[in-house]
């Protein structure tokens, strides 16, 4: 067997032992009413009620939410589909607006030793500041809540975008620099030709680590600002105590991810280069 | 009078040690040069400060002090008038190796419509044997085929001044012998005058007009001007043959074994001056003027 089966079967296994125990360790199997005392029934603990699903009701709620995804029945119930769209909706323009910035900023810095002595300090000081703590700054300036969360996924995602622009600039090999010296290029034609192809995979790793805070980030200030979007959406079911649909939002969440971060580093497989 | 091709007046380099006050002096009172059609090399142990010259020369490097003209003009920036190879190809490495070509010619020649750009790195590519590898990117090339792109991207640009840095230092001995005889032919047909750092002195001979030594560093001189008196086309079973040739094979061989370092000695001592350095030399004529260096 290869390495690669292996994997895959080990991989399965998991899957199932999970499952199994997930079921056993939720305990759904006892919650009927059938060995409840008088007493628990009277409390009405035989009522659904709060409780930590297991893989199995996680499972048929998917199927339901999964099959019409996109339902919009006013603002406290809209298909999972939809929230995810609104979250990946500001997720892509607070991140592209970064990118506007970033990569211009980003050459500047890395081209210019001046640029950079003098950028350094505020990039010291603002990029460990948590992405939230501008919410309320941003709420009262924009007045917007939805654009106060691409604000803030804009700010969140600029750091590693302009740090890994500014160095891939900086360590871009002197032999290549040199070629471009010795054939007379000017500073926008160099940092076309040569800097950013040469840069490109540092720049894209800067990318796929934005995105990567941008989706941890929207969960987050949905929940804060509310309305709409997957970070709403698992708020408002925790206040519907509706734990089953929490789970499956987490899995949700888990799995967009994913699918946007493979499809940076899919791009990314374009630009890259051997030596 | 018209001015040198190429002349270098007391060049000297010097880089600021920390915590001490005399720098380190690489090289000093360094002069010789070069003739339009010239084939010069340049030979010394490690550390001498060849490629520092030599980048000087391409412009990328500033000299501490001194001056280098060429045709008159004073050499202060890069420039496509002169062509550098570098010891490690220098390939755009996302880029295919005919792009790497055009690329450069584009710059060159900013007017030249794409077709011609193309025909034109096409002609250079047969010229190093390579129509073939037009389309591949340079990972995908061996370490001899990247530096024959390497000689195609220099000679693409029709530089006046060829420069290159131990090209072939990094080939293995079998793939270094085709390369030779390669440029041998190239330089030959295009009377490229071309100044080129080695460590191979059968290669020095094979190619050069001229092979300027230099004594051991710091505080490295360029020595002597060694005449190369053997007729061209020169090739490698031939030139054996001819009675100059291990004539100055003893000498270089002398000269890197004892003499750069006796030298060096003798500089640092005050016993030698190198008031009249680079002295001209033509083992295969005479042993006199190797006297004056010993006086
Ligand atoms: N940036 C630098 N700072 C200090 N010393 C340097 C620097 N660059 C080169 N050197 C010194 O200059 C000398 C000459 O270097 P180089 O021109 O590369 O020699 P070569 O090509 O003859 O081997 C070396 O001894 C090296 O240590
Ligand atoms: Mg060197």
């Amino acid at each position: 067997m290869t390495e690669k089966n292996k994997a895959i079967l080990l991989s399965i296994s998991l899957f199932f032992l999970l499952i199994i125990v997930g079921e056993i360790v939720t305990g759904n199997g006892d919650r009927s009413k059938a060995n409840m005392t008088e007493y628990e029934i009277l409390m009405g603990m035989g009522e659904p009620e709060a409780h930590v699903p297991g893989p199995i009701e996680v499972g048929k709620l998917a199927i339901k939410e999964l099959s019409h995804p996109f339902y919009d029945n006013g603002p406290n119930d809209k298909g999972i589909g939809l929230q995810l769209l609104y979250s990946i909706g500001r997720v892509m323009a607070g991140f592209f607006l970064a990118v506007i910035v970033a990569l211009p900023v980003g050459f500047l810095i890395g081209m210019s030793p001046v640029f950079y002595k003098a950028l350094q300090p505020y990039i010291q000081i603002l990029k460990p500041v948590s992405p939230l703590a501008w919410m309320p700054l941003a709420l009262f300036v924009i007045k917007d809540s939805i654009m106060s969360s691409v604000f803030v996924i804009f700010i969140c995602s600029i750091w590693p975008m302009l740090i890994n622009t500014a160095f891939g600039v900086m360590t871009v090999k002197k032999d290549w620099i040199n070629v471009s010296k010795t054939l007379e290029m000017g500073s926008l034609e160099t940092a076309i030709k040569i800097l950013l192809p040469a840069a490109l995979p540092t720049i894209f790793t800067g990318l796929r680590i934005s995105m990567g805070i941008s989706w941890l980030v929207i969960v987050a200030a949905e929940m804060l600002v509310g309305g709409t979007g997957i970070g709403y959406y698992v708020w408002n079911e925790w206040n519907n105590l509706d734990l089953t649909s929490v789970v499956f939002s987490i899995l949700m969440i888990g799995f967009v991810g994913m699918v946007l971060d493979s499809l940076i580093a899919y791009t990314s497989g374009f630009f890259n280069y051997q030596e | 009078m018209q001015p040198k091709f190429l002349h270098i007046k007391k060049l000297s380099k010097s880089f600021p040690i920390k915590g001490q006050k005399d720098p380190l002096v690489v090289f000093e009172n360094v002069n010789f040069s070069m003739d339009k059609g010239e084939f010069v090399c340049i030979i010394g142990h490690s550390g001498c400060g060849k490629s520092t010259i030599l980048n000087a020369l391409a412009g990328l490097d500033v000299p501490t002090s001194g001056t280098i003209e060429m045709k008159g003009l004073m050499i202060t920036d890069p420039s496509l008038d002169r062509g550098v190879i570098f010891q490690n190809h220098s390939l755009l490495p996302w880029l295919s190796a005919q792009k790497n070509i055009t690329m450069a010619i584009a710059c060159r020649y900013p007017k030249m419509d794409r077709k011609n750009i193309e025909e034109k790195a096409r002609y250079f590519m047969e010229m190093v044997g390579l129509h073939d590898a037009m389309d591949k990117k340079p990972s995908e090339l061996s370490g001899g085929m990247k530096q024959r792109v390497g000689i195609a991207r220099a000679f693409a640009i029709e530089p006046k001044l060829l420069l290159m840095d131990e090209p072939f230092g990094a080939l293995d001995a079998l793939t270094r012998g085709k390369l030779q005889d390669q440029l041998i032919e190239i330089c030959d047909r295009t009377q490229q005058s071309t100044f080129m750092i080695t460590h191979d002195i059968d290669e020095a001979i094979m190619l050069s007009d001229k092979i300027l030594l230099m004594s051991n560093g710091p505080q490295a001189r360029v020595v002597e001007a060694i005449s190369v008196n053997i007729p061209k086309p020169r090739n490698r079973a031939e030139i054996v043959k001819h009675p100059a040739y291990y004539k100055i094979r003893n000498y270089l061989v002398d000269f890197l074994v004892n003499r750069s370092e006796e030298i060096k000695a003798q500089l640092i001592n005050n016993t030698i001056s190198d008031k009249d350095f680079p002295l001209v030399i033509d083992p295969f004529k005479s042993s006199s003027s190797k006297k004056k260096v010993q006086q």
